[in-house]
This record gives structure tokens, sequence and C-alpha cells, in this order.
């Protein structure tokens, strides 16, 4: 299925990109990150993010849907 | 003789006098203020002033400067008097020599005048009833306004409106808002807020409140100002580097609104000193640069049952969050379980940051300051809103509360009360590397590959394990049992691990305090 992913912070760094639409056979957003994580070499691990789909904050175990619009947001601190 | 200067004893009016003769000098001209006995209505027995010195003699330096290149005098200086002065003691001094009488004059008259509108002395008037009052605080200049002022953590710049004063605040483009009107505005009148952080998010946050017209405003800041701030805190100038931010951030407010009252904390926001700054407050801005802040700052608002709005920056992003002391209401920690270390994602220092992104997202705080002040929220809905301002997009990021969540750090109250016995010697500081080595700890540099390209090697550390690397678990923690000094840039990412390290049961891990860039090499 194509879920379309949204980085912020320090992943959007490692990433080098902002967004991009993913084609994966991840049945939930902790698979997918899984995924990207070893694809982009993120260093952040899963517990130190959340995950939000559609815009709601959500668990790592929901189910994820074609189209779904995932972001991983790792908390920041600066000011 | 120094141009502007401060004197503790009597003035010497003959011998600054002498100070100012110069062969091209065709005259003198001088202007002496003297304590009077009497007030607006009120008898006076002696008064005392009282001098923020170290931007007081800058100030009056420069206005000094500013008269003799106006009006092209041969010398000009003012000495004013510091203390307890007596009825018809000299209060201060103005002179100036020039070749001709009429620059003379006028030099004065502008010096005393500038010094009375810009220098920050407050007078202190004690009355023959017994009755003492801070008043005509000679940095407004302005009869009949009420003006207190103590020093220390809590210094209060008190600017309370009295009947008629000379020049009345025109709040009329907001009030002439539907929502606002003269009732909102007596609202804002009516409010409390503590900034925490007078950095890239508070500096936005604290002028527009101010300018609001925010009755009192509540500023915490435990450090200077640094050069580094000012392309993100245009509050600050070259004048001010090396003051305490607190104080200089109200000294300039106090110059935008004279209705606000300031409070200055220079202090940083602490496990001990957090419920007590809270108190006098209704609403708390929160604009620190870390986790830890943060996180003490959401633990005491949940305690007090306070409204606070966060936020926070990185790069070009921004994060805003309002909380509100509602059952169904998240807060930080229903979001982040794990309160997140500092320095494993970067802040301001380490990660880089354009002056407009805190700039934008500290005015959105005083924005959802000002509209839970005017009873504006009433629709709002728990969420946290993320702004990507290379690419000009918002998100709104609905959340909820945690039901396991119950809004209070992990461990009992006691517990953490340790943790903070513990915290003071997280970390250690040392004049260099050498040092850090013959106390006996072994060297441990968790910078980046890259960052460590830029210096030249350095053999006392003996130990390179790139934090980067640690996060993902591509590298080993270093082996229990030694007695570590964890170094990086700017001791930001080495304190964030050394809290990770004693968190997994290390002992005798320390963080290098301001990194290799604070060591004298």
């Amino acid at each position: 299925m194509l879920v379309r992913i949204q980085y912020f912070a320090v992943l959007r760094e490692q990433a080098g990109v902002a967004e991009e639409r993913v084609e994966t056979g991840a049945a939930t957003p902790a698979d997918l990150y899984e995924e990207v994580r070893q694809a982009r070499g993120f260093t952040l691990p899963r517990s130190s993010l959340r995950v939000a789909i559609n815009d709601e904050f959500c668990e790592w175990s929901q189910r994820l849907q074609p189209g779904d619009r995932v972001v991983f947001l790792p908390p920041v601190a600066g000011g | 003789m120094q141009a502007f200067s401060f004197s503790n004893a009597p003035l010497e009016p003959e011998r600054y006098r002498d100070a100012l003769a110069d062969a091209a000098a065709g005259g003198y001209s001088s202007f002496e203020g003297w304590v009077r006995d009497h007030n607006e209505g009120k008898h006076v027995r002696h008064l005392e002033y009282e001098a923020f010195e170290s931007l007081a003699i800058k100030e009056g330096a420069r206005i000094v400067q500013e008269a003799i290149e106006r009006f092209g005098v041969t010398r000009a200086a003012c000495v004013h008097r510091v203390g307890d002065l007596a009825i018809g003691e000299l209060a201060v001094w103005v002179g100036a020599s020039s070749a001709h009488r009429a620059e003379a004059f006028a030099a004065c008259r502008y010096i005393i005048d500038e010094v009375k509108h810009r220098v920050p002395i407050w007078k202190k008037e004690h009355y023959v009833d017994g009755d003492s009052g801070w008043v005509n605080c000679e940095r407004c200049a302005v009869p009949g306004h009420d003006h207190a002022v103590q020093h220390g953590d809590r210094a209060h710049y008190v600017h309370e409106a009295a009947a008629a004063p000379a020049f009345a605040h025109d709040y009329s483009r907001q009030t002439a808002l539907p929502e606002v009107g003269a009732a909102g505005q007596a609202k804002i009148r009516g409010a409390s807020v503590l900034v925490i952080g007078a950095g890239g998010l508070g500096v936005p946050a604290l002028q527009y409140l101010a300018a609001a017209g925010i009755g009192r405003l509540g500023i915490v800041d435990g450090d200077a100002v640094e050069a580094s701030n000012l392309h993100r805190q245009p509050l600050f100038g070259i004048a001010d580097l090396g003051q305490p931010k607190a104080s200089v951030a109200a000294a300039r407010l106090a110059g935008i609104n004279r209705d606000v009252r300031f409070d200055v904390h220079a202090t940083r926001a602490s496990a001990e000193n957090i419920d007590a700054l809270l108190e006098d407050y209704d609403l708390v801005v929160e604009c620190s640069d870390n986790f830890r802040t943060k996180f003490l700052v959401n633990d005491a608002v949940v305690r007090a049952g306070k409204p606070a709005v966060f936020a926070s920056v990185y790069q070009y992003e921004g994060q805003l969050q309002t909380y509100l002391p509602r059952d169904d209401w998240p807060c930080l920690r229903c979001l982040w379980p794990e309160a997140p270390r500092d320095g494993l994602v970067g802040n301001c220092a380490e990660a880089g940051v354009l002056g407009p992104v805190p700039a934008a997202l500290g005015a959105l705080q005083a924005m959802e300051a000002l509209k839970r002040v005017l009873g504006l929220d009433a629709n709002a809905r728990p969420a946290v809103h993320v702004f990507d301002l290379l690419h000009l997009q918002w998100r709104t990021l609905r959340s909820q509360r945690r039901a396991e969540c119950d809004h209070s750090p992990p461990g009992d109250r006691a517990q953490n009360a340790a943790m903070n016995v513990d915290e003071s010697e997280l970390e250690l500081e040392f004049p260099d590397l050498a040092a850090a080595q013959a106390s006996g700890l072994t060297l441990v540099d968790i910078r980046e590959a890259w960052e460590r390209d830029c210096d030249a090697p350095d053999r006392r550390i003996e130990m390179h394990l790139p934090l980067s690397l640690l996060l993902d678990g591509r590298a080993p923690p270093p082996p229990q049992g030694v007695r570590y000094l964890i170094v990086c840039a700017h001791g930001v990412r080495s304190l964030g691990l050394t809290e990770h390290l004693r968190s997994l049961g290390y002992r005798g891990v320390y963080s290098l305090r301001g990194g290799l860039a604070a060591l004298s090499v």
C-alpha cells in the first residue's frame, strides 16, 4: 500500500526530505518506522518519537490504511 | 573625569567644575538638582536614590557624548548621588564648558532631561508622617506614577498608573476589535503572566505581552546576554553583553509600556523554586530551551492547576502546545511519556536556528496567552501545532489525554528530590583537558566524526564514541566501573548522555560544563 510520510526536526534533517510517498508492506506505524529507519539511517529510536496518522496522535500498533498520512515527530527543545 | 558617574558621598561641584576647565572654553554652565522637602502635597523628610548602576553608567555616558556632539561643547559631565540624602543635599550635578554660552546651557538642559528620562534611577521618599514610597521614577519622568524597586532575585519594577499620568497608553488598535473592547483591555490589565526564558521565544512573547498591557509580567532567566543571542533576540543590544537578561529585558520593556509591573527573576527555574515562581501568576508562557525546564514547568502548572503555553524550535521548525487545567486535557507527559533528555535531539546551540523561527513561535505564544486572558479560546482542542517555516506548512496534530498518565513525574517526590541532589554533580568544570585528566577522569568525546575533523587531535581524549552511533546501538556503551568525563562541543549533548548513563546505573559519570568551547585552550 502507498502511504505518505512527513518528517520533522532531526528526522527531516537526516532523511534530507520533509516528505515522501512510500510503498510499504508494514502493518503498523511501528513496522513502518523500522523500515524507514534502516533505509534512511535515522539515529533516533522509536521510543523517542510520537506518531500521528491523519493528523491524530495514535498508538504505534494502530493498523495502517492505504493513503494514510503519517507524521513521525521528535520532541524539540530549542528556544 | 568620567562622563557619567555615581557617588555615594556628597557631590563636590567645585572639583567637577575644575575638571571641565579648558583653554578653548569661554564659559561654563552647570545645573544642580537638590532634594526638596515636599512632593505632591506630602512633606518629605529625606530620600534614597537607587540605580541599576551597570546599565545606568553606560546610558548616562551615552547621553553626555550625545550632548557633546549635538551642541559642540568642549567638555561635559554628569554625577548622580545614590544612597540616603537629606533635604537640601545635592542629588545630581551636570556641567558643560564651551566656547560660547548658548551651547553650554543647551547641553546642560539636554543632559539633565535625558538622564531623567532614560537612566534607570529610582527615588524613595520618606515622609514626615513616617510613610515612605518609591516615587517619580526618573526613568519615566512622569509625575504622579508610583514605582517600587527591590533588587536581588525578585526585583520589582512597579509602574502603577496614577490619577493623571502625562502619558496614557493608547490601546485603541486592539480595543477596536469587537472581541476586545474596553472590557477586554481590563482583562488584559488584570492579568499576570510568567514568562520562563528570555531568549529567542521569550523576547517576542515578552514584547507583545508588555505592549498589549498585561498588568504584571514576570521574567525568569538566569543567564547573561551573550553575543550569540543578538541575532534572534533583538530586545538586547551590544551594550547589554554580560548583563543579566531578566533585568535588561525588564528595563527595556518598561520603556515600551509603563502600565506593566515587571518582576525580575534573575534565576534559573529549578525544582526548588518553580512552585514559588508560579504562585503570583495566572498563566505561564514557557520559552526555555531545554527539556528539563519544560517538564519541570509542565509538572508545576499541572500541580498548580494553571494554564501554560509551550513552544520549542528546531532549525526551521517549531512546535506549539497549550496546556489547560482541565480533566480531559493532555499534559506534556501525556504526549511524551519518556521525558526526552537534553542534547539527544539538538538545541539551538548545536542545530542552528534563524531568528525569525523562534520569533514567529514566540509571537504565537503571546497570541495564545492573550486568547486565554480574553476568553477567546472557548473552542480550543488539545493539539500540537507543528510549523515548518522552510516550506511554510503548518500541521495540527490532535492529541488526547493518555489514560495511564497521572500528570506527574515518574517516581514519587522523594525519589525526584534525590535525583535533584544528584543533578548538582552532573557537570564538572575544568580550565583545560589536562586538568580533567589529572583528576582521574577518562575523557570520552561524543562528537560526530565530522566535528572532530575540524580540530587538531588531543591525546588526552581516550575514547571517541559518536553520540549517533551510541543512540543507534551501532557502538556499545562504555564499560561501567570507570570514572568518565563526557565531552561535546557545548556541553548539551554530553549532559544528556550523562543523565542517560546515570539512569542506566552508571556512577562517576560527568559532563564537561560548557563543552570544549568553554575550555581556555
